[in-house]
């Protein structure tokens, strides 16, 4: 006999949830959350409420921390498309985290050579260098799977640590470290290849609005075109597409070039729109965290940008609640994972239903 | 009857939203009994034995076993009750040997006596003439052989009551005979038996049937004083047309021609249909005739030979390019190989042929020209949907199969190959599709009809021929094939040639 029969209830599957109970159940889950969170900030001598309020004004109180909270958002909307896609495929590419390093790297190859030419020039290489980049790195891991059958998520996982170390080895001693520089960084990039920023005294860049361009682009491709029937189909029964003449390993392969290039274009956000150089700090964790963003989205486009607006909410408002009540910055990671593993926990409970049993 | 019977159920119901799936049935079984349960697909049958078998807890009425009300809320309280189902999917895990299955989960404590435990699958099986050998693993055994354990593992387990959830679907002919022979052997043993069935041979030789029709029970009858057609009357609600194809004796050129064609066992393969023709190809499931049909769609490459339509050779041409050239394939699998069930009808119709400039306006798919074309599938095939959104997984398999048959059907301008096209589907749908197979057949396409339902080969052929081990054994015209020619050649026996 199980806990809740004891209690004289059942769980029961539904055979269909209805959107407002999925509403009320991640509704509940988010208030579970916030209630946890809560107590972990009381954990560590600081009132919830107030550290929430630090966190609000950080990430939306002024016009600058919004700007910045979009800033923080831009990479995650990316590698949160660049997931979404590649899942809705059944695709599990993991391997974002490496394809934001790949785009970012051959963004910097190739607009290097361009080096104090017209930005009419370097910002479109800038920008297909980081798509063919992240996507061809992507497209590395198709190949394995569909020629030698490795599985994608091993592929992508090796082949994120592959490009950091490759980095690491390009600007320890290599080519691209900087001259007499100390840190393990690029030079800085040419002005005319940054991406302009949108507002006076704000940070916010070219990249916030390719991100919103890339989302919509990625909403009409999978809900309008052929390849985006393609990319759903293959989602539930790839075998029946290959059974009605389509290629799979066709379909693999462009659902792995479109996740990966995405990707890159977080690498080259982050490079050409804000640190302005190569280094791994300003590439790293964006494509893990795309992964949660993908899954909070619903692997929908504009609910990945909703996703990434309040993870970078949270990481943006975070640094202002450690200055201004003391709770570690650090906690904010603790918070998205305890807000992501609720909100699986809420969606998963929407397909039950408690039910009394007769005693 | 005096006695107490051996299950009782009163006035179950059980609802899903809106639709009541069992409404008030009433119905007993007595000890000894082999009682079938018959129904079209959606008609109750399923959630019924789900309720006897604790899967599912009705929302009213009463269960009682050997007059001793129960309430079943799970499957192990169930079993506690004494009753065994074998699903049709068989829940064993291969890897694990015959004893293994039947004795995983029974234990109490952490040892297991497999030394009694042994001794006692032995004497059940013997008892019951089942041969089992313990220590064979399950994923050596041949289907009927994995059905057999399902059965000692649910008498194991101590049921007196025993669910057959369409049993014989995966077996031989042979097989299914041996499976009755059981049955037999049970009864003696007063083990009450339920037979979930939709096939007419099968429900007439238990003692009574309870009739489902929409979650309705019409009627429990004495087998012995109602015909087939008295049944098929209870479970449609209306007089079924039988549709028996004429065979036809002249034809016109071959439209396909298979030559030395070799899979990957058996020995080449020859055959030619004609335009306006219906091959039936004849045979137990698995002797390589979805090999033969997925070669012919391009699906598979051969060893070896060539396939011709109209003269043009199709050997080494692409899924696409075959299908365009009026090729139509109807798979056996409908979900795995036929169907994408996330998506709408209006999405699965143009599965394939979706960059095509056809259902496209400019780089979009044209939704206003896939949904019209739905409408347009959805009636003249009378698919059961709310329209052209409804997606395939949420409809029944005769529904789903009829979407399958639209697509195909409309692709099929000179040659169809038809797998299974009336597996699982109800009387209604099974009418249906041979009408349309016919109509097809009107129309001059060349048919290659593969079914393990040999009354859709011989209602449906105009020549039969016989598959085993991805063999040919013979081609025969309609009129001088019968079940005593094609029996043995489906079981891989030559005839000699001379006397």
């Amino acid at each position: 006999m199980t806990l809740t029969e004891r209690l004289g209830l059942r769980l029961e599957p539904r055979a269909e949830a209805k959107t407002l109970d999925r509403v009320l159940a991640l509704a509940s889950a988010l208030l579970a959350a916030l209630i946890l969170c809560g107590l972990l900030f009381t954990a560590v001598g600081v009132n919830p409420l107030s550290a929430l309020g630090a966190l609000l004004q950080g990430a939306f109180g002024t016009w600058r921390a919004a700007t910045e909270t979009l800033v923080k958002a831009t990479p995650l909307i990316f590698t949160g498309l660049a997931t979404a896609v590649a899942f809705r495929a059944r695709l599990w590419n993991i391997g974002a985290e490496g394809q934001v390093f790949a785009g970012a790297m051959f963004a910097y190859w190739c607009q290097s050579a361009l080096a104090g030419t017209s930005p009419f020039l370097q910002l479109p290489v800038v920008m297909g260098g980081a798509l063919v980049g992240g996507g061809l790195y992507a497209g590395l891991a198709a190949i394995l799977k569909t020629r030698f059958r490795v599985d994608e998520v091993i592929s992508t996982v090796m082949l994120n640590y592959i490009i950091v170390y490759a980095l690491s080895l390009l600007l320890l001693k290599g080519p691209w470290s900087e001259a007499g520089g100390f840190f393990e960084q690029t030079a800085k990039v040419d002005p005319a290849s940054q991406l302009p920023i949108l507002f006076d005294k704000t940070r916010l860049h070219l990249g916030f609005l390719v991100a919103l361009v890339a989302a919509a682009l990625v909403w009409l491709l999978v809900r309008r075109t052929p390849m985006g029937f393609e990319i759903r189909a293959a989602g539930s029964n790839l075998r029946a597409l290959e059974v009605q003449g389509t290629n799979k390993a066709r379909v693999i392969l462009m659902v792995m070039l479109i996740s990966g290039a995405l990707a890159g274009l977080a690498g080259m956000s982050e490079v050409y729109g804000v640190h302005y150089r190569v280094k791994a700090g300003a590439l790293a964790t964006y494509g893990y965290t795309g992964i949660i963003v993908a899954i909070l989205g619903q692997l929908n486009p504009w609910g990945v940008v909703i996703a990434a607006i309040l993870f970078g909410a949270l990481v943006n408002g975070a640094t202002f609640m450690q200055i201004k009540t003391g709770v570690p910055s650090a906690l904010i990671y603790a918070i998205e994972a305890i807000i992501l593993l609720f909100y699986l926990a809420g969606w998963a409970a929407s397909s039950f239903r408690l039910r009394r049993i007769r005693a | 009857m005096t006695t107490v019977p051996r299950l009782a159920v009163r006035h179950l119901t059980k609802r899903f939203g809106a639709l009541a799936a069992n409404d008030d049935i009433s119905l007993t079984v007595e000890a000894g009994e082999l009682h079938c349960l018959l129904g079209e697909n959606g008609a109750g049958k399923s959630t019924f034995s789900a309720c006897l078998y604790g899967l599912l807890q009705p929302d009213h009425g009463e269960i009682e076993i050997d007059g001793r009300k129960v309430e079943l809320t799970s499957p192990a309280k169930a079993i506690a009750c004494g009753i065994g189902m074998v699903h049709q999917h068989f829940v064993l895990v291969p890897s694990f040997t015959v004893l293994e299955n039947i004795v995983v989960g029974t234990g109490s404590g952490l040892a297991l006596d497999m030394g009694t435990a042994r001794r006692k699958i032995l004497d059940l099986s013997r008892g019951f003439g089942l041969e089992l050998t313990p220590d064979r693993l399950v994923s050596d055994l041949s289907v009927g052989e994995k059905q057999w354990v399902e059965i000692v593992k649910a008498l194991y387990l101590g049921a007196r009551l025993l669910i057959l959830d369409e049993p014989t679907a995966v077996l031989t002919p042979l097989e299914s005979e041996r499976l009755f022979a059981v049955i037999s052997e049970l009864k003696a043993a007063g083990i009450a038996v339920i037979l979930i069935s939709h096939k007419m041979n099968e429900v007439m030789r238990s003692d009574r049937v309870s009739v489902l029709r929409k979650g309705k029970l019409i009627g429990t009858v004495r087998t012995k004083d109602v015909t087939r057609d008295d049944l098929t009357m209870m479970m449609v609600g209306r007089p079924i047309a039988q549709v028996h194809a004429r065979a036809k004796t002249s034809h016109g050129k071959a439209a396909l021609q298979v030559v030395g064609l070799r899979l990957k066992r058996g020995a080449d393969i020859s055959l030619g249909i004609a335009a306006g023709e219906i091959l039936g190809l004849a045979g137990v499931a698995g002797n390589d005739q979805d090999e033969l049909l997925e070669t012919i769609a391009g699906l598979a490459r051969p060893e070896r030979g060539r396939i011709l339509l109209d003269g043009e050779d199709l050997t080494s041409l692409s899924v696409q390019d075959i299908a365009r050239r009026g090729v139509g394939y109807v798979p056996s699998d409908r979900f795995r190989d036929g169907l994408v069930s996330d998506f709408t009808i209006a999405e699965n119709l143009i599965l394939g042929q979706h960059w095509d400039e056809h259902w496209r306006s400019g780089p979009f798919l044209d939704d206003a020209a896939t949904a019209k074309n739905a409408e347009a599938a959805i009636s003249s095939y009378s698919i059961m949907a709310s329209g052209p959104e409804m997606l395939c997984g949420r409809l029944s398999g005769g529904n789903a199969q009829k979407v399958i048959l639209a697509r195909e059907f409309a692709k099929a301008r000179h040659l169809l190959l038809c797998n299974q096209p009336t597996r699982g589907v109800d009387i209604g749908v099974i009418e249906f599709v041979h009408r349309e197979i016919l109509r097809k057949r009107e129309e001059g396409c060349a048919i290659l009809l593969v079914s393990e339902e040999l009354e859709d080969i011989f209602a449906l052929s105009d020549r039969i021929a016989v598959m085993f081990r991805g063999e040919i054994m013979g081609i025969f015209p309609r009129e001088v094939a019968d079940i005593a020619v094609i029996g043995p050649l489906m079981a891989g026996h030559r005839p000699e040639a001379a006397a």
